[in-house]
């Protein structure tokens, strides 16, 4: 009984030992393809987000490489027409949220898979050291995600971030309340901050903090708290106490639904709420707490009620929804598929490989607003490699759905306010 | 003797042969990973206190070093000991009142110790908070410790770092030290009696471990240039470091070096074939080996090599 | 922002009693680890797995058979309870005798891998029982608490209730008893102890099944949802001492209020820095935790 399994594990662990130190990339050399690297969280806490990624980045390549009836440029032929016709191929890699494997990864699928171009990575610590990496090397990074405002800070001369990042939609937030107190005649006095403490969360309320003396209004409560918590009691409790006018959360959606039901438990009615995002645009989100979490305002990079004037969206909403099991196009996926449209963009107009040609294409990108399913005026990068084509708009959840409603221009519905209280609902 | 010397040929040869970046990094996180196991061996394995918090001395060598570099411009060479030595302190801070737990009070303790470092660490703006610190990129240089364009340096140094630790593990295991450590491992209070102090002994072997373990953490802040409480402090790398150690055999002198060579190569092959997938199958392996392994040979490898070879170590 | 922060008197009535409501529920997913500890010193780190399965359990019930949690109750409990007892069948009736530290990693590793097949079959989306028979909140004291938490807790003090008449009254729970006092005098006294630890973990692992179902009501799932509640869980075994099924009642409680009012007084970031801090305060002055054996 004891040799067999002995045996067998031990050559079960030469083979697996000599299996990794060999994991070498296949021979592709044949076919001239691009080859891109994506990094995302595919396990752990945050691992729909990563599935929310791939699921929409294979829609986007299979729209390059094999065309499809969408109004696109891209789409109107199969591969790059630049690269006579050469097709995308995309490395999934998992960080499993850790900034030191989304290095050594980055690095992996820069020296060992050869790719050509990085895409990722959504946590802001992995595009942290995942970036240092492709500046190193000198490969193209672009970032579609994360919201940190420091990585457009480094310096760095590859790296791209096509979305709007923490001080962009902070800003349009406190911009939202004092053009709301003009056009109802009403005044705001204090906030409130509610964050969890990873990243996100701390970038997130720092803004804010900053933001809200800046404008003028008193921070009445500043929250952190451990993401995942088992309950939200204690906090709601505080922030019942501080009574402030507006409340600001930034949270993950475990802790929006979270909050949600703690609020309608404890009797908890804030007049206002302006949402960070995350957690307020899962489709999770909206699908269950919709109704309980009615009148909640979120910033949101994307949206789908935009549908009318955009009609790109539904289409890409519906090919989504064929992979995603019926989740629609939202935050994540919507901003991982313009992130990569934009790089595809870029390497066709390099029309070649080479890495300092798609970074020239990348900085001289100049994306119209009718290609792109964000709200934004298009996609063109300062020096620093942010999108100055940003626009944030605010969202609010009305009769279980979002509706845009800010900046007033675009918005298709007015701001209900207050929160009705939890008493006078049902 | 002779494969020994094999061993450390092959060691210091391998970066020539396999150039590849990603090969290099693999083995270079073999040897951190190792030397934390190893450490942690000593105090666990030897001396019989099972730590499943020793993430914090990593934290702490990591954030120490750091601080005092992107803070007031400290070299880390010299942010090095700095970190040993406030890991060493903590240590006894910690290990004073706890040693006074058996079994899996000391542990679980161990945990609750961690999770509070952990919590203080994310909401202490001075050192970064949630958003942790980033050492800023300098030229290649040993003097700086940052080597951004080869992983040479980087290579001998955590290959010089391990072996340093093992050495000192050797001496223990040989001398009076170590003696007295499995003693109290076996029974502490036999060993009170026959006149060994108990704690002062447990305290030494918790300064050691936390030491070496602290200088792994300035190695990885200098590896990466990135760290936050969730990479350095966190529960999971605790339980890693346990792990590591138990699969290849705790208590004995190569048993971690077996068990991270095993391990971490195992969980990067799983990751890298299936975690691009996002179903969790690396996990899934990775999960079941940890408890197949733990019931059919709890001995770890190392255990399993002396029966069959009968000779080895001792 | 000062460090200290004094609360009105409404949000210290409520913090104290959804404090104590949500402590029951702690409490009985401890209460399950302690006993399986007390009768062969085997800590399950798989603890919060076992937790999260039973959710998946009630979820899965609700989703596909309507079934409201309430009802669901039996069911998670049985599923765990079989769970429990092919844990111990398959996995650590081998480890018995062995290290610590294999008993450890035994049920690490399983931890591990039942995250893993849960995401592999789930996705890690979370999961909701959107409309549950009971939920929204309930005022008693003058405050408002989730009715969820009320009635779980309640459920909780029963199952505590019986498990103590269980353990006290009957001849098969005094027999259990006896095994974790002294296995080999109850060996000797013709108990069949291979019977009694298979029906430990069996039981143990349906507390938490009991646990599970009303957890779910009102807390989302989804594959690492058992890890923070199972740390908890741990230092509450720890803290009313390890084989003590009252210890984790009063741990429990305590816990739960330490939590919220630590929360409150102090700082919601530094919750658990309460909760960690007070389990190594008492275990300091009393090493063998509250109620502990040893």
């Amino acid at each position: 009984m004891r040799k067999g399994p002995c045996m067998r594990r031990i050559g079960l662990s030469v083979v697996a030992m000599l299996m990794a130190l060999a994991v070498a990339p296949a021979a592709f050399a044949q076919a001239r393809e691009v080859v891109i690297g994506v990094l995302y969280p595919m396990t752990g806490p945050s691992a729909q987000i990563g599935i929310d990624a791939r699921n929409i980045i294979n829609v986007a390549v299979d729209i390059v490489n094999n065309g499809a009836n969408i109004n696109l440029p891209l789409a109107k032929s199969k591969g790059l027409p630049r690269l006579g016709g050469a097709k995308v191929r995309v490395v999934f890699v998992d960080h499993q949220g850790s900034a030191a494997l989304g290095q050594s990864e980055a690095e992996r699928l820069i020296t060992q898979e050869k790719v050509h171009a990085l895409l990722g990575a959504y946590q802001s610590a992995v595009t942290t050291t995942a970036s240092q990496v492709a500046e190193r090397m000198g490969i193209p990074f672009v970032n579609a995600d994360s919201s940190s405002p420091a990585l457009t800070e480094r310096g760095f001369k590859w790296f791209f971030r096509t979305s709007p990042h923490d001080g962009h939609f902070s800003q349009v937030m406190f911009e939202f309340m004092q053009d709301f107190e003009k056009k109802r005649s009403i005044k705001f006095k204090s906030v409130a901050i509610l964050n969890e403490d990873t990243t996100f969360g701390a970038d997130s309320s720092k803004v804010q903090e900053e933001l809200a003396k800046k404008y003028g209004y008193e921070v009445v409560a500043k929250i952190p708290f451990r993401t995942g918590t088992t309950s939200l009691d204690a906090e709601v409790g505080r922030l019942k106490d501080a009574n402030a006018d507006v409340l600001l959360p930034s949270l993950y959606t475990s802790d929006a639904i979270l909050l949600t039901r703690t609020a309608r438990n404890l009797d908890y009615n804030p007049k206002l709420i302006i949402a960070q995002d995350a957690g307020y645009t899962d489709p999770k989100f909206v699908t269950e707490m919709g109704k309980q979490a009615e009148a909640a305002l979120t910033r949101a990079p994307f949206a789908l009620d935009l549908a009318a004037r955009k009609p790109l969206i539904p289409v890409v909403d519906e090919m989504f929804k064929k992979v995603s099991g019926g989740r629609d196009l939202a935050d994540v996926s919507a901003r991982a598929f313009t992130g990569f449209m934009t790089l595809v963009d870029a390497i066709n107009r390099a029309g070649s490989t080479d890495p300092a040609a798609i970074q020239k294409a990348l900085r001289e990108s100049n994306i119209p607003a009718d290609q792109l399913i964000m709200p934004w005026t298009g996609v063109k990068f300062d020096e620093k490699g942010q999108n100055i084509g940003v626009r944030a708009i605010l969202q609010q959840l009305q009769g279980g759905s979002y509706q845009t409603v800010y900046p007033f221009e675009l918005a298709a519905k007015d701001v209900v306010y207050p929160i009705p209280a939890w008493s006078q609902r049902r | 003797m002779v494969a020994l010397g094999i061993l450390l040929l092959a060691a210091v040869v391998f970066p020539w042969v396999f150039r590849l970046p990603y090969h290099r990094d693999l083995v270079i996180r073999i040897f951190l990973y190792a030397m934390l196991a190893q450490a942690w061996n000593i105090l666990a394995g030897y001396c019989g206190q099972i730590s499943l918090g020793h993430a914090v001395f990593f934290g702490t060598g990591a954030y120490t070093s750091t601080v005092l570099q992107v803070t007031w411009g400290v070299n880390p060479w010299l942010g090095l000991p700095a970190g040993i030595a406030t890991a060493v302190a903590l240590s006894l801070v910690i290990g004073y009142p706890c040693f006074r737990l058996r079994g899996h009070y000391f542990a679980i303790a161990t945990i609750a110790v961690g999770e509070i470092v952990q919590t203080l660490a994310i909401n202490w703006e001075f050192i970064g908070g949630a958003r942790g610190l980033t050492i800023p990129f300098q030229k290649d240089s040993l003097l700086a410790f940052q080597f951004a364009t080869s992983k040479y340096p980087y290579y001998y140094i955590m290959l010089a770092l391990l072996a340093i630790c093992m050495l000192v593990s050797w001496r223990i295991e040989r001398t009076r030290l170590g003696y007295y450590f499995r003693a109290i491992r076996e029974d502490p209070e036999a060993a009170q009696s026959v006149g060994i102090s108990v704690t002062k002994y447990k305290l030494v072997a918790m300064a050691i471990s936390a030491g070496v373990v602290a200088a792994g953490g300035t190695f990885y802040a200098q590896y990466v240039l990135y760290l936050d409480p969730d990479s350095v402090l966190p529960l999971s790398l605790s339980i890693l470091v346990c792990l590591l150690a138990v699969v290849g055999g705790v208590g004995t002198l190569w048993g971690p070096l077996v068990g991270a060579a095993l391990l971490i190569p195992l969980s990067e092959f799983t990751r890298i074939q299936f975690g691009g997938t996002g179903r969790a199958v690396d996990l899934l392996i990775y999960g079941a080996l940890m408890t197949i392994v733990a019931v059919f040979q709890p001995a770890g490898l190392v255990g399993m090599f002396r029966r069959r070879l009968g000779h080895w170590g001792r | 922002m000062s460090m200290f922060h004094i609360p009105s008197s409404e949000m210290l009535i409520q913090g104290i009693l959804s404090g104590i409501l949500m402590g029951c529920l702690y409490a009985l997913i401890a209460a399950g680890l302690s006993l399986i500890f007390g009768l062969m010193e085997i800590v399950n780190f798989a603890h919060g797995e076992f937790l999260m399965l039973g959710m998946y359990t009630t979820f899965w019930m609700y989703a596909l058979f309507h079934l409201d949690p309430l009802l669901s109750v039996p069911i998670s409990a049985a599923a765990l309870f079989l769970l429990g007892w092919l844990t111990y069948k398959s996995i650590i009736r081998r480890i018995l005798g062995g290290p610590m530290l294999a008993q450890i990693f035994a049920t690490f590793g399983l931890g591990i891998f039942l995250r893993a097949a849960a995401q592999f079959l789930w996705t890690p989306d979370f999961r909701q029982i959107s409309d549950p028979w009971v939920q929204g909140p309930v005022r008693i004291l003058g405050v408002s608490v989730g009715k969820p938490q009320l009635v779980a807790s309640v459920a909780c003090l029963l199952a505590f209730g019986f498990l103590y008449w269980f353990i006290t009254k009957t001849e098969t729970g005094m027999a259990l008893e006896a095994t974790a006092q002294d296995r080999q005098a109850a060996a000797l006294m013709g108990i069949n102890t291979e019977r009694m630890l298979t029906l430990g973990w069996g039981i143990g692992s349906a507390c938490v099944g009991v646990a599970a179902a009303f957890l779910a009501s009102f807390f989302y799932v989804f594959p690492y949802v058992g890890s923070l509640f199972a740390l908890i869980a741990f230092v509450t075994v720890a803290l009313g001492g390890f084989g003590s099924i009252p210890g984790s009642l009063v741990a429990g409680v305590i816990i739960g209020v330490i939590e919220v009012l630590g929360g409150i007084l102090i700082a919601p970031a530094f919750k658990y820095v309460a909760v960690f801090g007070l389990y190594l305060v008492v275990v300091l002055v009393r090493p063998q935790g509250l109620f502990g054996k040893f």
